[in-house]
């Protein structure tokens, strides 16, 4: 199944514009990853950033920023050195099919234990450390499983990483970015051919219904 | 002083006796008003069916008019910082892109001396990251932005928690675009403003707020005087517009 569903364009336009927050922005490079249609739109949305600081009115600096940023230019630069993350275990409990890997961007991450959380779900936070506000949770769902039911006050980013659900929307597959608002009420039900991963970034409050909000808030 | 790679950095106990930072003067020449922003510098595009006029090789790029040296120009000043650390080069390219980034970091929320600092650090960066500019995958500004944006991104971060972030460390490493048909800087450059050229004033303006806004609907709304239902589907409609323009002028 090849990639049908990707952000909005206002998504990407946030993403080249810097003001996506940490979670969106990590499922969303999950998805441009897979997708060239969405990273071809981003690099021009940068450009769009680029025209629009070549179009700026010049405001004038200090009088002494050049010769500041020449005299740290001199220095020897106390660099960190780009050393590629070490890919950390594969969580407890998640157990991907065959041939399937979990993508670099999250195997650099820190991805707690997936734990029960309904029939046939697994759930697992994801560490983002750069802005710990941000809720971004890994699912394992059985065949023919939903996701536990939710409501955000924001949007929900969801990107399959293998297997496939459907909801009112539509059906979806490895490598598609579902987005979601606040107004949709909907419950993905994975397809009965087989097992589930995927990961999903929510902005705003997260909060899930019923029994489950409570089990749940040692996550949160 | 003769300036070579690598040595010309360390020539002198420091670096503050150099001529060249005794003589700047930053202009402020070219005012131009908000809401020209969006403005081509480029003479009016081809008409669509005349798209591939558009595609032309940075060397015919667009005339610089009053906004400064053109987008080649640049990108061989990065070049020579590279390759022979000329101090000229910087200097030309610091008077042409740090006004501009105080003024774009400003418009995206920053106080004005929190955006001098970020502008500071990001033409630093420029020096010493210029051997990882390629013209063939972005246009000079286009590629200072990015790393303007990143640096503000990690700004807010530090404000908000504390944290450093390991982003733009990861981000350095990684080239996906291994295969894929990469347009040239320039030629993206002069398509994206042939774009935007385009756009309605009123498409412009939502595509420039959605750009400095953290949350530019209820931002649109009011600078429209339309409902802030109405600004979030006048924001689809404006970039489901681009994204047209964008591709019919491939």
């Amino acid at each position: 199944m090849s990639v049908s569903s990707h952000p909005s364009d206002e998504t990407l336009l946030r993403h080249a514009a810097g003001t996506l927050p940490a979670g969106p922005k990590l499922v969303v490079d999950l998805h441009a990853a897979g997708c060239p249609r969405c990273r071809e739109m981003i690099r021009d949305l940068e450009a769009v950033g680029g025209t629009l600081l070549e179009g700026m009115a010049e405001v004038p600096l200090a009088s002494d920023a050049f010769a500041r940023v020449m005299a740290r230019a001199d220095l020897p630069e106390l660099r960190k050195p780009i050393v590629p993350p070490p890919a950390l275990p594969v969580p407890r409990g998640l157990v991907l099919p065959g041939g399937i890997a979990l993508p670099s961007q999250l195997a650099a991450r820190r991805i707690g234990a997936l734990r029960p959380v309904a029939p046939g779900v697994r759930m697992g936070k994801v560490h983002v450390p750069e802005d710990p506000g941000t809720r971004v949770l890994l699912f394992h769902i059985g065949p023919g499983r939903s996701i536990p039911e939710h409501t955000h006050d924001g949007l929900e980013y969801t990107h399959i990483l293998c297997g496939s659900f459907s909801d009112q929307t539509g059906r979806y597959g490895p490598g598609d970015l579902v987005e979601a608002d606040a107004q949709i009420a909907h419950t993905p039900r994975v397809d009965e051919t087989g097992d589930c991963v995927c990961i999903a970034a929510f902005e705003g409050r997260l909060r899930f219904s019923g029994l489950l909000g409570v089990a749940l808030r040692p996550f949160f | 002083m003769e300036t070579r790679p690598g040595s010309a950095k360390f020539d002198g106990p420091d670096g503050t006796g150099h001529p060249l930072v005794a003589g700047l003067r930053i202009e402020c020449m070219h005012a131009v008003e908000p809401r020209l922003l969006l403005a081509p510098r480029a003479p009016p595009p081809a008409p669509r069916t005349d798209g591939r006029a558009i595609g032309c090789p940075a060397m015919s790029a667009p005339n610089p008019g009053t906004a400064g040296p053109a987008g080649a120009d640049m990108s061989a000043l990065i070049r020579a910082i590279a390759e022979r650390g000329d101090r000229d080069a910087f200097a030309r390219l610091f008077r042409h892109f740090a006004p501009r980034l105080k003024a774009f970091l400003m418009r995206g929320g920053l106080p004005a001396n929190a955006a001098e600092e970020l502008a500071q650090e990001t033409m630093l960066a420029v020096w010493r990251k210029a051997s990882y500019f390629d013209p063939a995958r972005a246009a000079a500004s286009t590629w200072i932005f990015t790393i303007a944006r990143n640096l503000s991104i990690d700004l807010k971060r530090r404000e908000r928690h504390g944290q450093t972030s390991r982003a733009e460390m990861l981000e350095e490493g990684v080239d996906e675009a291994s295969g894929e048909t990469i347009l040239m800087g320039a030629e993206r450059d002069a398509r994206v403003r042939a774009a935007l050229a385009r756009l309605s004033e009123d498409q412009a303006t939502i595509v420039r707020l959605s750009f400095f806004q953290d949350k530019p609907h209820s931002q649109i709304a009011q600078e429209l005087g339309i409902p802030l239902g109405t600004a979030k589907s006048r924001v689809r409609l404006a970039l489901a517009r681009l994204r047209t323009l964008l591709e019919d002028l491939k």
